[in-house]
């Protein structure tokens, strides 16, 4: 008798109905995907940084392509707390309703701004959790300032915690750090239930016929498939060195394109991962990596999905 | 009833044709049946498209121009924005054509394709230029590559009877690199998809190769003078190419109190509004400080009283 294979995954005391969520900063702020699949077939949904005040961004070029992959710096350009509430919110509760899980990714430049946007948004019931982003290589102030430094870790993460009345809290780390280790433990000590792996990696292109960098904010973060085998190792050290045995998931992401590279960072570890880049390039690509999982469970006979997660031998 | 169309979609089309017009240039043939036929036959001039280009394959070594032997061996993954110089439809299917410039690595992966190819392709993006209401005479200026969707406006404005006399002003480095069609006669040479009896097509190339010897600016200065104390309000002026000729032309618009559109490029990452890259800088009627609109959703048509130009790097 053939068994239905369970792509259900706990992550930190939620259940989603597959492991597959999108990335913040590349599936906007609700249902942009919608004309591409059905974003409530979706895990999880991460939204676009959400800051308290408008963000106008930074200057262009804000994008450019590498080879397997691309840099941007949009500089958490957003709408800001009070139009996200107004316009965007009505969005993620239909797709709360369906059961897809709602991050909202919260960024500023003080400790304070962090603690007011996740303050005001943890009474909507539309959303589950929040992502903490520390770790953006774009800004001048806050994000990655904060994300490198273990000490300010901690701080600005047991501050936000005080104030999301029990919705998810994960903290989103960045690559750029001697040992990611570190940080990751500094987030858990300060109450993470969960940690996103990995954002971008700072990063340069010269335009070699003016010598001047080809970005207008000279550098700006490296993602897509050229970040993929870094990305798997480090949740892998972070998986091994930190989370394992305890009740904290990661949330794998970097240049996944694919459902093998999906599984490949569940077996490093991730109970759950998500779509970034690869969603600019095709806007249905998390509905296939999900639709895929499924087909791989059913090949190698896996009931449970969840066997996947820190598999690797 | 039929249901509704949806507003954009990733469709498969067969490649209908894909031969050269000069040295650098290639018309490229996309045809859709079912719904994205339905879909792809309500383009508006101006409109854009997003172009699946990682799957395709570098052309054999000898095929690779000079000018593109170290590019060429850089990947590709983003896909890349075309807008369209027609389309036409039958009962059941649409084909849209699209005009490029072996430009980078994208470009010349699409020198590959061949007539029953398939592409992926995304769309329609983006807004398009509005109709004229109660105007005499539509200019229409066309740059470089800038001129496909000029000629998609020319078409259509000739088709609706839109205004009385279409004025068309194509320029390009050199004759070789023109945008659109055309048939070089002991005459001069004529431009067979610009041949109706209310479209006056004036050509200029920088070298001197056809035409005016000199910008294509030039010659729209020209007629005004030659068109003297008529009202300026009977005109209209449409302008799409590099953006030092489209600040140029909206120099000449608010001098002559022209209504002026133009059609802007930026570094695409998606072209949905996902990657919040191709950002425009408008001035707000209060002129008083300018804000951020994307390209690919606001634009790529603005009014050009709206738009501060980029400095030319």
């Amino acid at each position: 008798m053939m068994t239905e294979t369970s792509v259900q995954v706990d992550f930190a005391g939620l259940r989603l109905k597959n492991p597959v969520m999108t990335a913040s900063g590349t599936s906007g702020y609700s249902d942009e995907l919608g004309d591409f699949m059905d974003v409530n077939a979706l895990g999880g949904f991460v939204t676009k940084s959400i800051s308290i005040r408008p963000r106008r961004g930074n200057p262009t070029p804000r994008v450019v392509e590498t080879d397997a992959g691309m840099l941007n710096t949009i500089g958490l350009a957003n709408v800001g707390l009070d139009r996200f509430v107004a316009e965007k919110i009505p969005t993620l509760e239909a797709m709360a309703e369906a059961g897809v899980a709602i991050f909202v990714n919260i960024a500023g430049t003080t400790i304070e701004d962090y603690v007011a946007v996740t303050e005001r948004l943890a009474r909507e019931r539309a959303i589950a959790g929040f992502e903490l982003n520390i770790s953006c290589p774009n800004v001048k102030k806050g994000g990655i300032s904060f994300g490198t430094d273990p000490v300010q870790v901690e701080e600005i993460t047991s501050a936000v915690k005080e104030v999301t009345h029990g919705k998810v809290l994960i903290v989103k780390l960045t690559p750029t750090v001697t040992d990611i280790r570190v940080t990751a433990q500094a987030a858990v000590e300060g109450g993470a239930d969960a940690l996103s792996l990995v954002n971008t990696f700072t990063a340069m292109v010269i335009d070699i016929e003016t010598r001047r960098p080809l970005l207008a904010d000279r550098t700006g973060g490296l993602s897509g498939p050229a970040i993929k085998p870094i990305a798997v190792y480090l949740v892998n050290r972070v998986y091994n060195g930190v989370t394992k045995g305890t009740d904290v998931p990661i949330l794998g992401m970097g240049g996944i394109r694919t459902a093998s590279d999906a599984i490949e960072f569940m077996m490093a570890g991730a109970s759950a991962v998500a779509v970034g880049t690869a969603s600019f390039v095709d806007p249905a690509c998390a509905a296939a990596v999900i639709e895929g999982i499924r087909v791989f469970c059913d090949r190698q006979h896996i009931t449970d999905v969840t066997e996947l997660i820190g598999s690797l031998e | 009833m039929p249901e509704a169309i949806k507003r954009r979609g990733d469709y498969e089309a067969r490649v209908t044709h894909n031969r050269q017009l000069g040295k650098l240039c290639y018309r490229l043939g996309l045809e859709f049946s079912g719904d994205a036929a339905r879909l792809f036959a309500t383009f508006q001039p101006g409109q854009f498209v997003q172009l699946e280009v990682t799957s395709l394959a570098l052309p054999p070594a000898d095929k690779i121009p000079a000018h593109l032997q170290d590019q060429a061996w850089r990947h590709v993954m983003l896909r890349r924005p075309f807008s369209l110089c027609s389309v036409s439809a039958t009962p059941t299917t649409t084909t849209i054509d699209i005009i490029y410039y072996l430009f980078g690595p994208a470009t010349l992966r699409m020198i590959t394709l061949e007539p029953g190819h398939r592409l992926r392709v995304l769309g329609p993006l983006g807004n398009s230029f509005a109709m004229p209401e109660n105007k005499q005479t539509a200019l229409l200026v066309a740059g470089g590559v800038g001129a496909p969707p000029i000629q998609h406006l020319a078409t259509e404005l000739a088709a609706r009877d839109a205004v009385s006399q279409i004025v068309l002003f194509a320029g390009s480095k050199t004759i070789d690199d023109l945008a659109i069609e055309r048939q070089d006669t002991p005459q001069g040479v004529s431009l067979p998809d610009l041949e109706a009896p209310n479209i006056a097509v004036h050509i200029a190339t920088d070298d001197g190769s056809a035409g005016h010897h000199g910008f294509v600016t030039d010659c729209l200065v020209e007629w005004l003078q030659e068109h003297g104390e008529g009202p300026t309000a009977d005109l209209v002026l449409y302008g799409c190419g590099p953006e030092p000729m489209l600040r140029v032309l909206a120099a000449i618009a608010s001098r002559n109190k022209i209504d002026c559109q133009v059609s802007l490029e930026r570094y695409m990452g998606c072209g949905m509004e996902l990657c919040q890259s191709c950002v425009v800088e408008i001035r707000t009627p209060q002129q008083t400080e300018t804000i951020y609109k994307l390209c690919c959703l606001a634009g790529p048509v603005f009014d050009a009283r709206e738009v501060v130009f980029e400095e030319a790097h």
